[in-house]
């Protein structure tokens, strides 16, 4: 009896062991993710990979793409982020105004329903880089509150819709469009709280991340990127694991006076999140002015790769990629996680995130250790190298901007060697499919006052491309590489015509599609970078695409629409090379292959769609 | 003559390691006062601009505003939410919450 009841222990300990491994219980949100039917939320999944389990589609039959069907949005300027795919319903963003619209995947031609705010049309004056916004957020639901869309405003709002029909459940000020806060970037949800990240550094905003509970709306905290440590949200453990990242009262002290107050450090781009470690991840923007000289200092916190703790907002480590800021780059774009072994074969819990300074940073994602930093392209000039001991980036004098001073052939230029894409991560390959962009610059400086609602900018730009594309052309402007962030080869480059500002999208038929600002989406190997497929849409792209399954069919789905930084002069009908923040000069042929757009394009294999039967969607007489 | 030409050359010598000196010691970001401030002036530009033709004389009213604005926001959003919370409905403008 005593042997059966130990044995009975014993088991239940070995049934309970693995359970009581598991650091957390997975929530509602994060299994939806694992199904491939759903593309719930911008990354895919917590991670943010992008990356799609299904092979359906793959390298051998990705010619036979075909397109299923189609919508247009109505409106014009860029189309950034990607639509969302729950339950059999497809939720699609736009540029301003912010329309929703929900589609029934088994017949999008009826527009289930659809959220049009009125805005206040000043609200396009203070958007640095055209009125696009990043995408949508999904949230399932509880039994007492109904399935949520969540989606942020120009002007500055949050709003919780009623996923099924369209209501407004909660509205939101984050953001006052009055001082040059704008909101661009897509809602994150996590658990049970939203983040709002924050726009605005080119008018001097001081940049800060909140969170909400997504059931009513209410401010859970806040943390800004500048000033006194109780503002950003640092404590006693801050920076433990690397005390020489600075820890204390650096974001007063790296900066002269109060120019802190409109220090920029926005933050815009993807975030990431780990439940594990309850962390969520997401980088700050650039310090304002653009002006190097009319702020001396490290500007701390702007720059800086965030670990903080989803429930209370505290900072658990900020590593700042780039000191002193004199070139835009603008520290926002995504965190990808994944999991592999560093160099002397421990398995280490990762977060990799190619920045606009031309550097793929990857850090160990429970402490902020740094485990690599190596250059997106061998043309980076304005760093030497990233110091994996001391963290701080050697820079070459040379490439430095000054007042009084025109500094020339700078790599990677404002718009950086990688932008706003959202990539993937293919966790088989261990393959980071990067968009690039290969853009230089020349830059010089000019003393400015700052008046709130006002650009404050500080800088007169010359952009072309870098030296391996075609500067007489004016063309040869992007990259797309294959990265493997502990060995930091590229297993394979491809140069394009233009940027790829979008980002890519992976799965596990060896492809890798994305989409380009000629107007093109793309199939590639995944192994070889060949190029296996493309088609051409209505207009350019700049949003990302996704993969999702729908009653036993795989599609891929991109929004087409040019804008964004790159499309300014093309969408405001711009001339002089500089105007734009330096853009117009270095798309000047962007007009000569594409024309703005706004809407969405859905793939599958021979387009194999809703509409097989001719008869669904028919109007029937009585 | 000879002694001249020496000295000619000396100078510009000396001139040209003053200069690769200057380079040398250019602002690299390498060199730290303390635990992430490695930020040091470019050669020629001063450790502070306050009073400098730099200055960018900030208006303090000018740098006050975003606070302001930050704190009626989240005035606001707080009577949204409490009466959201009492009474279910939602209501946006704040002008037609009811007074507690």
């Amino acid at each position: 009896m005593r042997k059966y009841l130990n044995s009975v222990s014993l088991l239940s300990v070995l049934v309970a062991a693995p359970l009581m491994t598991m650091a957390h219980a997975e929530d509602k949100l994060e299994s939806l993710a694992k199904s491939e039917n759903n593309w719930v939320m911008q990354g895919k999944n917590y991670s943010a990979n992008h990356y799609s389990t299904l092979t359906q589609v793959n390298a051998g039959n990705v010619k036979n793409l075909k397109v299923a069907w189609s919508f247009s949005t109505g409106l014009l300027s860029g189309h950034e982020g990607s639509p969302l795919v729950v339950n059999g319903k497809m939720y699609i963003h736009t540029s301003f105004p912010n329309n929703t619209f929900a589609l029934d995947l088994d017949d999008p031609t009826r527009i289930l329903w659809q959220d049009k705010p009125k805005q206040n049309a000043a609200a396009r004056a203070v958007a640095c880089c055209d009125i696009v916004n990043r995408g949508l957020a999904f949230w399932p639901g509880d039994g007492k509150t109904p399935p949520l869309i969540l989606k942020t405003l120009l002007d500055g709002h949050v709003a919780a819709l009623n996923a099924d029909t369209g209501a407004v459940v909660w509205k939101i000020e984050n953001s006052d469009y009055k001082v040059g806060s704008t909101l661009t970037v897509a809602p994150h949800v996590y658990k049970d709280i939203v983040l709002i990240g924050s726009s605005g550094a080119e008018l001097g905003v001081r940049g800060y991340m909140t969170a909400y509970d997504v059931r009513t709306g209410e401010q859970k905290w806040r943390a800004y990127a500048t000033g006194p440590d109780s503002d950003v949200l640092i404590g006693d453990s801050f920076n433990k694991a690397n005390p020489h990242y600075g820890q204390k009262g650096l974001g007063t002290s790296t900066w002269e006076g109060e120019a802190w107050k409109i220090g920029g450090g926005t933050n815009w781009g993807w975030f990431s999140y780990d439940p594990d470690t309850n962390l969520v991840y997401y980088g700050s923007g650039n310090p304002a002015p653009w002006n190097e000289t009319m702020r001396p200092g490290d500007n701390k916190w702007t720059m800086t790769i965030w670990g903080r703790d989803l429930d209370t907002g505290e900072a658990k480590f900020g590593y700042q990629k780039t000191p002193h800021d004199e070139w835009d780059y603008a520290g926002i774009n995504f965190m990808m996680l994944s999991e592999q072994k560093d160099k002397d074969g421990k398995t280490r819990k990762l977060l990799t995130h190619p920045d606009r300074n031309g550097i793929v940073y990857t850090l160990d994602r429970t402490d902020g250790t740094l485990i690599s930093a190596n250059k997106i392209d061998d043309t980076v000039n304005v760093f030497k190298k990233v110091d994996l001991k001391s963290g701080v980036p050697v820079r070459d004098p040379e490439y430095g901007t000054r007042m009084d001073h025109l500094a020339k052939d700078v790599c990677p230029s404002a718009m950086g060697y990688h932008n706003q894409g959202l990539d993937s991560y293919d966790p088989t390959k261990e393959l980071f499919f990067l968009g690039v962009n290969h853009i230089c610059m020349d830059w010089e400086p000019f003393m400015l006052p700052y008046r709130a609602g006002q650009f404050f900018v500080g800088a007169t730009l010359n952009m072309y491309p870098g030296p391996k594309g075609n500067r007489q052309l004016a063309e040869g402007l992007g990259q797309i590489k294959a990265y493997n962030a502990i060995t930091g080869n590229f297993k394979w480059e491809k140069m394009e015509r233009f940027a790829v500002w979008g980002g890519t999208a992976a799965t596990a038929g060896n492809v890798v599609f994305y989409g380009t600002l000629d107007g093109f989406i793309k199939a590639r190997h995944s192994d070889t970078g060949e190029l296996l497929w493309k088609f051409k849409l209505p207009s350019g792209v700049i949003g990302h695409p996704i993969v999702f399954q729908h009653k036993g069919t795989e599609y891929v789905a991109i929004l087409y629409g040019v804008g964004g930084w790159p499309g300014v002069g093309l969408v405001f009908d711009l001339q002089d090379p500089t105007a734009g923040l330096g853009a117009v000069g270095a798309f000047k042929q962007l007009a000569n292959y594409t024309q703005m757009g706004g809407g969405l394009m859905v793939f599958s294999l021979d387009g194999k769609g809703p509409y097989d039967d001719v008869n669904v969607g028919e109007y029937k007489a009585n | 003559m000879g002694v001249i030409r020496f000295a000619t050359v000396l100078t510009a010598a000396l001139m040209f390691g003053g200069a690769a000196g200057t380079a040398a010691f250019a602002y690299d970001g390498t060199k730290c006062k303390a635990a992430g401030n490695c930020w040091e002036p470019k050669p020629g530009f001063p450790e502070k601009i306050q009073g400098s033709k730099y200055d960018p004389k900030h208006d303090p009213k000018e740098l006050a505003k975003q606070q302001t604005t930050i704190e009626g926001m989240e005035e606001r959003n707080r009577k949204r939410v409490a009466y959201f919370k009492k009474s279910g409905k939602w209501e946006y403008d704040v002008a037609k919450i009811p007074a507690q």
